[in-house]
């Protein structure tokens, strides 16, 4: 470890290492899921860090808006720690950030094709005015422009726009967004990847068991998902999902692909994952078993990461793994929090989101 | 000059149905600061109409829609005019919008469309180039029985996903030609696995580019059918363009003058939603000139004898949140320009910007003395300031500041005998600071006394002028600091020998008692100005913090102090970096030849352009760290008449998380 390295990320570990004494502790996720309504919510959430941006009059905070508000949080984690974090680990960062420009572009398409209005799309999107490509001003042209072709047309000078307009002739034979979508998601992952590779010792060594390791957690959900929900064929699953990763291999995707027990391959890569066999109650909306297995292998792999992340904080800090860890584990904490504030807003009984929310590895 | 104009409170009760007419005027008369219903401190509840809520979005949506159609027919949005245009009302302005989008949406559908047909023409002759040489009819290809063959664009960084993905059905994949991120293929399988291999095809992106059927015959007939398409193709995208650009002739002042109607508007109900809104009237509150209070209350009488304007005296609460209109002579504005760059003045403070007219040019001057380069300098201030060059009209208030610091080097120069970095030319009026190094240093300490002092004297008086006894007496930036620091000088100057007419006895008494009152300001300011209790902690960490108090203000005072030594540093610099231009000079060529005088004309050019570049940034940081720190908070409002021409783009500024 070099002095440069340590003089490099001493203000931003200290200023992280702050930031992650702030993430919600199991007592307060123990309240938040206990709130008896969502103005009781409302009134918990105030006494977090989350509060300063729920300053608003209480009519003004309806669930949508409130979470809209949430988001801000990890806005300005993710605007400060990339200003103070050095090269090459700021432009990992950046990317790590676009993923939400991405989930917006999707947001946008979405609202082009349901008419929708800048009033009604903008509380969906994630507040993001840094470091970006594509601005609020780009998506109101979106928008405005009425059809998708014409608005992909207008987001040119974005990195999006190969990759859309390519895909582009698909939806307008399929007239289905599920193309342009998963052109996006494979993309920005190869975007993900390469910049990760562009890291050395430590930092790309972090870099790859953080995010490669998510990036692993999202192409076996993926291929699982278009097994169970969309019924593709073994060639569609391959090649809607990707063929790197850091201990995923092309093996276990074709291996589900084709309809291998997803248990058992899952606990090849991942031999000590727990909680596998848990039961949750099985929630609404699934209606296999295979469905119902989908959801507890998800809370297990993403515990798996939040242990990962939680790891990340002992030993050695001088790396961008800190950095990561602490934003990974915020994106899932406002996550679960979006699901809260949803179920409360739905009245969904308090033991069924319990059995949603995985307080136990926070 | 010194000091804000001074402003007066003024709340105005307005009839609804002369809401519009009033907002007009006073956005008109260039005199009123508006405070929005959230800002304002008068504790009432705020009630915000929702009409002009619904205006402000609905005019927000037009502005957006009539952007759109500009940026179609390519216009720009020209400059704002100068008067407000006449409100127009959301529905007669989406009435209007939805005619023009009418108007401009077929021919640029049209246009789009053709573009499009001519970009798929050119990919099928794309596709086709590779096989040109191929003596078979295409039309065999199109109906292969027991072959799937299809053609073509795939991203590159699939190809070898669609490979895997087809491990265990025969096919092959064969690529045309690479183009950027996309490469033409063609893929070859059994016609009895034709479905999976479509899907396969599909999900890697692959975008079939079918022939159509009326290319037929060889592919070289194929690719000359092709060609004539795209001759046709790009006739009607001409006729498309031309079209169009009539229709931009026809409409550019049209839409112009629509957008500015529209974000007058919209600017119009933004400021009335921040009204109070009682039962029948507005209550509208802001900041106005005092010597211009008559003025407003001459062009409201003017509208309406129905509206009925009160003055409000300031309150506690307005403290801070007052307005400070700066009111300097117009050829000040650059350094107004440089004042406001650090911060704001606030409203009871002393504006810094004549200070800053005085010192920035004497500065600059002492560290640039050279009458040629200073001269160069004022000839370029001048031009700027004169607006003779078009696109440096925006920086004409900074040619003020450029001529004031050349006619300073110029002074300096003369001082110093330089011209053009010759030193031979005319003798030095005073000295050459390359001769007399330890005079320029000391006389740059000296310089820089004199304006820590000027620094400490106005916050002393800014102090005063908000009755900040405490502070005024006590702070290290007070009386007490000032008498501390010309003690400690005067003991110095006595330790080098220097004749000082006062005592060293008397000064270190002085100087004494003055350090004792730095050292617990706190305590003195505290109880001065009435605040309880003294102090804030307890004795012995007061004690300890009170001592480190006095060490800093010790430090800090020697090393602002020092700081300005860099005054005389780069004095001897530019002479020394005009020797060096000099010597260069001599190397290249004897004295008087053509090499001799290029490369003197050129480093005087470098010398003006990169040692002027790092003096003026010297400068300013001097004015702004050392001299600045003294006395200037930067936290003020600026006083903003209410307008209802908004800057291009402002409408859809970026929010914040409050918002």
């Amino acid at each position: 470890m070099g002095r440069s390295t340590v003089t490099a990320y001493a203000q931003v570990n200290a200023t992280t290492r702050a930031l992650y004494a702030t993430l919600l502790t199991p007592e307060v996720w123990h309240a938040l899921i206990q709130s008896p309504s969502f103005d009781a919510l409302l009134g918990q959430l105030d006494k977090t860090a989350y509060g300063a941006y729920l300053k608003l009059e209480r009519q003004i905070l309806t669930p949508r808006r409130t979470v809209y508000q949430l988001r801000w949080h990890l806005t300005q984690a993710y605007e400060k720690l990339i200003r103070l974090t050095p090269e090459p680990g700021r432009q990992l960062l950046i990317q790590l950030w676009r993923l939400y420009e991405v989930d917006n572009l999707k947001a946008t398409l979405r609202g082009i094709e349901t008419g929708a209005s800048w009033d009604e799309v903008r509380r969906l999107l994630s507040p993001m005015f840094r470091y970006v490509t594509l601005t609020n001003d780009d998506i109101q042209r979106m928008l405005a422009s009425g059809t998708i072709i014409r608005a992909i047309e207008r987001i040119r000078h974005t990195p999006y726009y190969e990759t859309l307009i390519h895909a582009v002739e698909r939806y307008e034979a399929e007239k289905n967004l599920f193309p342009l979508e998963v052109a996006l998601d494979l993309d920005y992952r190869r975007w993900l990847w390469q910049s990760i590779a562009g890291l050395k010792g430590m930092d790309h060594e972090q870099a790859l068991r953080l995010v490669g390791t998510s990036i692993d957690v999202d192409n076996l959900l993926w291929a699982i998902r278009y097994r169970i929900y969309h019924h593709l064929s073994v060639q569609e699953i391959i090649n809607y999902t990707l063929p790197f990763g850091y201990q995923v291999r092309d093996a276990d995707i074709r291996a589900i692909a084709e309809g291998a027990d997803i248990t058992t391959v899952v606990k090849r890569i991942y031999p000590q994952l727990e909680g596998l066999e848990e039961t949750a109650v099985p929630l609404k909306g699934e209606t296999s078993p295979q469905q119902h297995q989908l959801a507890t292998l998800e809370r297990a792999l993403y515990r798996h990461i939040g242990k990962l992340c939680r790891g990340t904080f002992l030993g050695d800090p001088f790396h961008i793994g800190i950095q990561l860890a602490y934003l990974m584990l915020l994106e899932y904490e406002l996550r679960d929090l979006i699901a809260v504030v949803e179920a409360k807003a739905s009245q969904l009984p308090v033991e069924r989101l319990a059995s949603i929310i995985d307080i136990e590895w926070r | 000059m010194f000091r804000p104009q001074a402003m007066e409170k003024v709340e105005l009760i307005i009839p609804e149905r002369e809401v519009v007419r009033t907002t007009e005027a006073l956005a008109a008369s260039g005199i009123f600061h508006h405070i929005p219903t959230t800002q304002t401190t008068t504790g009432m509840p705020a009630r915000v109409s929702d009409e002009w809520q619904t205006w402000t979005a609905d005019l927000m949506a037009v502005e957006r829609r009539i952007l759109l159609v500009m940026e179609e027919l390519k216009i720009n949005e020209g400059t704002p005019p100068l008067t407000p245009p006449h409100i127009i009302e959301p529905r007669v302005a989406e009435r209007d919008i939805e005619r023009l989008e009418h108007e401009a949406e077929t021919p640029i559908r049209e246009l789009e469309a053709a573009r499009r047909r001519l970009l798929q023409l050119q990919k099928y002759v794309a596709q086709l180039t590779p096989i040109a040489n191929l003596e078979i009819d295409l039309g065999t290809l199109r109906h292969l029985r027991y072959t799937f063959v299809m053609l073509g664009s795939i991203p590159v960084a699939n190809i070898e996903r669609l490979e895997s993905s087809l491990e265990h059905i025969p096919f092959a994949l064969i690529t045309l030609r690479h183009e950027g991120h996309l490469a033409t293929v063609v893929l070859f399988g059994l016609q009895q696995d034709a479905v999976a291999l479509i899907r396969a095809a599909r999900s890697a992106y692959l975008n079939p580019l079918p022939l159509p059927e009326d290319y037929r015959g060889t592919p070289a007939q194929a690719i000359a059918a092709l060609q004539a398409g795209i001759e046709r193709t790009r006739q009607h995208i001409s006729e498309y363009e031309t079209e169009i650009a009539h229709l931009q002739e026809m409409r550019i002042r049209h839409l112009r003058h629509l957008l500015w109607r529209v974000r007058a508007s919209h600017a119009l109900a933004n400021t009335i939603t921040g009204y109070d809104h009682l039962q029948h009237t507005y209550l509208v509150t802001g900041w106005v000139p005092k010597a211009s209070h008559a003025r407003l209350e001459q062009i409201i009488a003017q509208v309406s004898d129905k509206v009925v304007i009160e003055t409000l005296e300031p309150r506690q609460e307005d403290s801070g949140h007052i307005p400070a209109s700066l009111k300097n002579p117009s050829f000040l504005s650059g350094f107004q320009g440089l004042v406001t760059t650090y911060g704001q003045p606030n409203y009871d403070e002393l504006d810094p910007t004549p200070l800053m007219a005085l010192t920035f040019p004497l500065v600059f001057g002492l560290m640039f003395g050279d009458v040629g380069h200073g001269l160069l300098l004022l000839l370029v201030g001048l031009l700027l300031a004169g607006r003779r060059i078009k696109a440096l009209q925006s920086a004409a208030g900074f040619g003020v500041v450029v001529a004031l610091c050349g006619a300073s080097a110029m002074v300096f120069g003369t001082l110093y005998g330089s011209i053009f970095g010759f030193e031979d030319v005319f003798r030095a009026v005073w000295f050459r600071p390359l001769e007399e190094i330890t005079e320029i240093l000391l006389f740059a300490i000296i310089v820089g006394v004199l304006l820590i002092s000027a620094g400490i004297i106005y916050n002393i008086t800014n102090a005063a002028l908000n009755r900040h006894w405490g502070r005024m007496i006590f702070n290290r930036n007070g009386l007490a600091g000032l008498i501390f620091y010309w003690s400690l000088l005067g003991l110095g100057a006595r330790a080098f020998g220097a004749a000082v007419p006062i005592p060293g006895a008397v000064l270190a008494i002085v100087g004494s008692l003055s350090g004792i009152g730095l050292t617990f300001a706190e305590f003195f300011e505290h109880l001065v100005e009435g605040h309880r209790p003294l102090i804030e902690d307890d004795v012995g960490t007061y004690l300890a913090l009170a001592f480190f108090e006095l060490f800093e203000t010790l430090i800090s005072l020697f090393s602002n102090t020092l700081s300005y030594v860099r005054m005389g540093a780069f004095a001897v610099a530019h002479g020394a970096l005009s020797l060096v231009v000099f010597i260069i000079a001599e190397v290249i060529g004897a004295r008087g030849s053509i090499g001799y005088w290029i490369v003197v004309i050129l480093g005087n050019l470098f010398v003006i352009g990169f040692e002027g570049m790092i003096v003026g940034i010297q400068t300013l940081r001097l004015e702004y760290y050392e001299l600045f720190s003294k006395f200037f908070s930067g936290g003020g409002i600026p006083f903003r008449p209410l307008s209802l021409i908004p800057k291009a783009g402002k409408l859809n500024a970026p929010e914040n998380a409050g918002s």
